[in-house]
């Protein structure tokens, strides 16, 4: 059996190979003119003019004011359908009577209500946020709402023939079951939140990568604007990473994460 | 323990730059010691492009701290963000084309224009042109007639002019079909044949140009000689219930126009530095007249082509729009 260290060596170098291959592609149809590279820069150009940007504290702030608004727009969309979610989903008759207006609501695209977020908001942090909280929402929402209601019939039978507590029903018996579901809700509602971030800075105008891609392109800077939609990629991989590794350490318990004990 | 400490090291080093992000933004000047008694934190919308380099070049040279103004300058994606951020409360002015201001007002909206911003060049090289690929062969206005021609938002003061001038030049306003195709995409775009013809300004009109196509020359030429590119807008709720901001913003907007007008090397350096171009891109820009005076702007006569061309259903009342 390979040891688990080997393993892991060798997905880092497959996972680095498949980049390398993709820059190589992408530095080709520069060359061979499948693409034109004065509007589409090759890599050389665009990762020298991310290293002019790593020089630049400017920069370095802009990524701040992304990161802080994913924060926040996380934040407040994963405690509220944490809340919204448990309660929704532990209570039938709730469950019936939201059902249509969550499936009403769950597919508007949250950037359609980018002119009504200005209206509320005007152009800051705010504005971005109303359309980060909205999508990222209903992703951890319907996820806690599966998680809650997935209970196991035979724990739950054990669990009122055990007369246990509602404080302890919730403890022993929802909240394993209901574990997985909240971290994969997270998990994807971090990279939504994300891309979200970097949208309505796109269309707002709120300070963050998406405000710095429309200025650089306004200014005729190709090679920059890839620079930055490199850095978002960058950026979605840091949190990818950093949500998988806690959704590992949290679940550690359980046998998704666990590898088969032979005896 | 290796895994923990680098699950660590990520959390800290995204909160740091988190943090990194809470930090003010490129904070102004310090004021001039002889400035008025009274100050104001004006925060007015102003889209990321060159005609914006009068009021960087007038905020380096103090000439906002002079009236007493606090002055923070957002980056707006355009006029269509502005209005409803006038409304919010967010802005207090806005440096837009007239055409928002109007269809604000006849949907209701109590929006003023305070004062002109910048009028495009009666004669010669204007600020904006309307650009043909060669593959085209479009040579003249009248060549526009069934073609497809990309403006960078609909229903404003370029597709408009562009109709003009066609029709004046004895072609089919109505055979052509407008796009709309942001400034930037339009070189692109233009090689790829998608679209026929574009309105663009420098430096994307000079990269056209640069791949072997055509310059028209500029619509506002043809159809409003000088016509205004940008003016000074708020609404009537701003004027209410801040005069003295507002009457302070005024002169010293004027100021900063008529040093921008006078100073043309500063305005220049200002976008080289805030557009983060080289200054020889910036020294190629073509700069539009900067004046607060709105008697040369032209606003009656657009008012008048955009009735005509059924732009408006009913006419915007510009006795009444325009603050005298």
């Amino acid at each position: 059996m390979k040891s688990t260290k080997s393993r892991r060596a060798r997905s880092a170098l497959l996972g680095a190979a498949g980049v390398l291959t993709l820059l190589l592609v992408w530095q080709a149809s520069s060359e061979l003119g499948w693409v034109n590279g004065t509007y589409f820069p090759p890599p050389t150009e665009v990762f020298a003019a991310l290293g002019r940007f790593v020089l630049d504290l400017n920069y370095w702030r802009t990524i701040g004011n992304t990161l802080l608004t994913w924060a926040i727009g996380l934040a407040i969309a994963g405690v509220s359908a944490l809340v919204l979610g448990t309660v929704v989903g532990l209570v039938p008759v709730l469950r019936r009577y939201t059902r249509s207006t969550v499936e009403f609501l769950r597919p508007i695209p949250s950037v359609a209500i980018i002119p009504l977020a200005i209206l509320l908001f005007g152009l800051d942090r705010d504005a971005s946020l109303v359309i980060v909280v909205y999508a990222t929402f209903w992703q951890i929402f319907i996820q806690v709402l599966y998680g809650v209601a997935d209970v196991d019939p035979v724990a739950r039978d054990t669990q009122r023939s055990f007369g246990l507590g509602t404080l302890s029903r919730f403890r022993y018996l929802v909240l394993p079951t209901a574990l997985p579901y909240i971290m994969t809700g997270v998990r994807l509602g971090a990279t939504v939140a994300l891309i979200l971030t970097v949208t309505a800075e796109l269309l707002i105008g709120a300070p963050g990568i998406g405000q710095l891609l429309t200025v650089r392109s306004t200014a005729g800077d190709y090679a920059g604007v890839y620079a930055l939609v490199v850095t978002a990629a960058l950026l979605a991989l840091v949190i990818n990473l950093l949500v998988r590794a806690v959704e590992r350490r949290v679940l550690s318990w359980h046998q998704s994460v666990r590898a088969e004990v032979v005896l | 323990m290796k895994r923990r400490a680098f699950l660590g090291g990520l959390a800290a080093l995204a909160t740091t730059v988190a943090l990194v992000g809470c930090t003010d933004s490129g904070a102004s000047p310090d004021p001039t010691d002889a400035g008025p008694a009274e100050t104001y934190q004006v925060r007015v919308a102003a889209l990321p492009i060159a005609e914006t380099g009068a009021i960087w070049a007038a905020l380096d040279a103090g000439i906002f701290a002079d009236h007493g103004i606090e002055l923070e300058i957002l980056p707006a994606q355009g006029g269509a963000q502005a209005i409803p951020a006038l409304v919010a409360g967010d802005i207090d002015f806005a440096i837009g084309q007239p055409m928002g201001p109007f269809r604000a007002a006849l949907g209701g909206e109590e929006v003023r224009i305070l004062s002109n911003y910048a009028n495009s060049l009666p004669s010669g090289d204007d600020v904006n042109s309307v650009v043909a690929s060669a593959a085209s062969g479009i040579t003249s206005w009248a060549d526009l007639s069934g073609k497809t021609v990309a403006v960078n938002s609909l229903g404003a003061a370029g597709d408009l002019t562009i109709r003009a001038a066609v029709e004046k030049d004895g072609g089919d306003p109505a055979s052509i079909e407008f796009v709309a195709v942001a400034f930037p995409d339009v070189p692109a775009q233009i090689e790829a044949g998608t679209i026929d013809a574009a309105w663009a300004p420098d430096p994307f009109r000079g990269m056209v140009v640069a791949a072997g196509g055509t310059d028209l020359g500029g619509p506002y030429q043809q159809a409003v000689p000088g016509l205004t590119v940008l003016t000074n807008f708020t609404l009537q709720k701003v004027i209410d219930e801040q005069p003295d901001m507002v009457e302070a913003w005024t002169a010293a907007l004027s100021d900063a126009l008529d040093y921008a007008a006078g100073h043309e090397d500063e305005v220049r350096a200002a976008i080289a530095t805030n557009l983060d171009i080289p200054e020889a891109a910036a020294a190629g820009i073509v700069l539009p007249e900067f004046t607060a005076d709105l008697s040369n702007a032209g606003l009656e006569d657009l008012v008048k082509l955009a009735m005509k061309f059924k732009y408006f259903e009913t006419e915007p009342d510009l006795d009444a729009i325009v603050v005298q």
